[in-house]
């Protein structure tokens, strides 16, 4: 396949299996630097598991074989996301995810947005909040939560913990978004306010969404694909 | 017919809940009756006065503060030794193990778990008969074999608990950490675990309630009627519960039986405060984690 100069993430011949069943069958494609691409289809096509491919989250799972070429291009350059000199920890930390449920962990809500940045060996204080801070504005939930970042992030109502875990995986400034039907738990309003801060966000990173509501991906995607039988159909 | 199939489920279901509340309040109402007159300020530390007690500067020969100091120091030894042993083994068998090991080694803890407490004071009697040939006039029944026993016999409740609790952990939040870049290890200290907090609490106080209330292994391996605050590790000692039993089969007089009630009433009033301290504890730490 041809690649552009604007692409971000790119399969070539990508098959993967869950045992005996196969859930993706020979797929190349690329997905654009910022721009928000969306993938849709039936259920239990294998959506949520292409996401994984591309950040490796399926070896925790339990799963494949993989077989064919996932690459990321970092620097200018496309690299292999299991070549040796790709560790897994670093491509997770530039490669964010979003689950479907809102997950914030078990902990504070300052705790919550300082995880990512102390796995990466950032310790200093200032630089956590500086960098908290513009995470929480980013994502519009700072008004909100200033007083109480010292509290559970667990008692936050179910759009700010999807915000909140949205502003986590900005923490480390990853060069794609993963985004799991992060919408698929949130009441309209706070669904609206996810989706005005993905137009937001795009302009810094490539955006990856599964989605099931076609009037969202129309309002916001740049890119549709439409995953079925095995494979990826380019819709728009 | 199904409607009548789920009324008589419910009239069923609520009169055994009833018949159950019914039989803690009698059974907890009878300790309390027959225990109450027996609380009279000399039970605890006798003629002594309770700061001498308390520093252990002066020996209490007739109450019962030997027994309840005998019985914290037993159940805080036996967790000591059960809790990370239980916790280290129940994250193994969640996170790491695997196929036939797995199974083979849960259908072990839950054998285990079923074992009568009598089979486990005798294995530590025979530990204590080794332990005392080889070494003669150093080693016999005491604290430190009793504790050994008894976290044997509380293992496998702490083990199934955490084995359950992690298992139960939904899978997103069980990704959300590795999503971050966390390896295995950080992702169970510092999610799986915390997540967890109030189950494995739920399984160190059912692991303290069984420790606290057992006769039959520390009779075997430790307690006497009478020896005093324990003050080493391989002495004997005094327990509430063998004191209980003690004063039930061999008590002279009313008098006496009404201080077996009354030892029975404390041990029921350190297990309230013992699991309502580890409940508060578990709902502070799973609520309040500080950055």
């Amino acid at each position: 396949m041809t690649t552009t100069m604007n692409g971000k993430i790119r399969t070539e011949s990508l098959s993967f299996s869950y045992g005996e069943r196969l859930l993706l069958e020979d797929i190349s494609v690329e997905f654009a630097d910022q721009a928000i691409t969306a993938i849709t289809g039936p259920s239990g096509t294998g959506k949520s598991t292409l996401l994984t491919v591309f950040n490796r989250l399926w070896e925790e799972i339990g799963g494949g074989p993989l077989h064919g070429q996932v690459l990321l291009r970092l620097e200018g350059r496309w690299q292999d996301i299991h070549a040796p000199e790709m560790p897994v920890s670093t491509l997770r930390r530039r490669v964010g995810m979003v689950f479907q449920t809102p997950n914030p962990l078990p902990m504070s809500l300052a705790a919550n947005l300082a995880f990512p940045l102390k796995l990466a060996g950032i310790d200093d204080k200032e630089e956590i909040a500086a960098r908290s801070r513009e995470a929480l504005r980013r994502v519009h939930l700072l008004a909100e939560v200033e007083d109480r970042l010292v509290s559970d992030a667990r008692l936050l109502s179910g759009g700010q913990q999807q915000r909140l875990c949205l502003a986590r995986a900005l923490m480390l400034r990853p060069e794609v978004l993963l985004l799991d039907e992060p919408t698929s738990s949130l009441d309209p309003k706070a669904c609206a306010g996810i989706e005005e801060l993905l137009l937001e966000l795009k302009e810094s990173c490539a955006i990856v969404l599964v989605s099931h509501y076609q009037d969202q991906i129309s309002r916001i995607a740049d890119q549709v694909y439409l995953l079925g039988e095995r494979t990826l159909l380019r819709q728009r | 017919m199904r409607k009548a199939l789920a009324g008589l489920t419910i009239a069923f279901s609520s009169a055994a809940t009833l018949l159950l509340f019914a039989a803690v309040l009698l059974f907890v109402g009878v300790i309390v009756f027959r225990g109450w007159p027996g609380l009279a300020p000399g039970l605890i530390f006798g003629d002594t006065r309770p700061l001498d007690a308390l520093l252990l500067r002066r020996q209490v020969f007739d109450g019962l503060f030997p027994a309840m100091a005998g019985t914290l120091a037993l159940v805080a030894l036996t967790m000591t030794l059960a809790v990370p042993a239980g916790l280290a083994t129940g994250i193994y068998l969640a996170e790491y193990a695997r196929g036939r090991g797995k199974a083979l080694l849960s259908l072990l803890f839950d054998i285990l778990a079923g074992l009568p407490s009598i089979v486990v004071g005798l294995a530590g009697l025979a530990l204590t008969i080794v332990l005392h040939r080889l070494f003669p006039g150093r080693i016999g029944p005491c604290l430190l074999i009793s504790a050994l026993a008894l976290a044997f016999l509380v293992l496998p409740y702490l083990v199934r608990s955490v084995q359950l609790a992690l298992e139960s952990v939904p899978r997103t939040l069980r990704l959300t950490a590795p999503a971050l870049g966390a390896d295995k290890l950080t992702t169970i200290r510092a999610v799986l675990l915390p997540a967890c907090l109030p189950e494995i609490a739920g399984g160190i106080i059912l692991a303290v309630g069984r420790a606290i209330e057992d006769t039959a292994v520390i009779m075997l391996t430790g307690a006497v009627a009478s020896a005093g605050v324990p003050r080493s590790l391989l002495a004997q000692y005094e327990a509430l519960p063998f004191y209980i039993y003690y004063i039930s089969g061999q008590y002279a007089d009313p008098e006496e039986l009404q201080r077996g009630f009354a030892a029975a009433l404390l041990l029921l009033a350190m297990c309230v405060v013992m699991l309502v301290a580890a409940q508060w504890l578990a709902r502070r730490g799973s609520l309040r984690r500080q950055p």
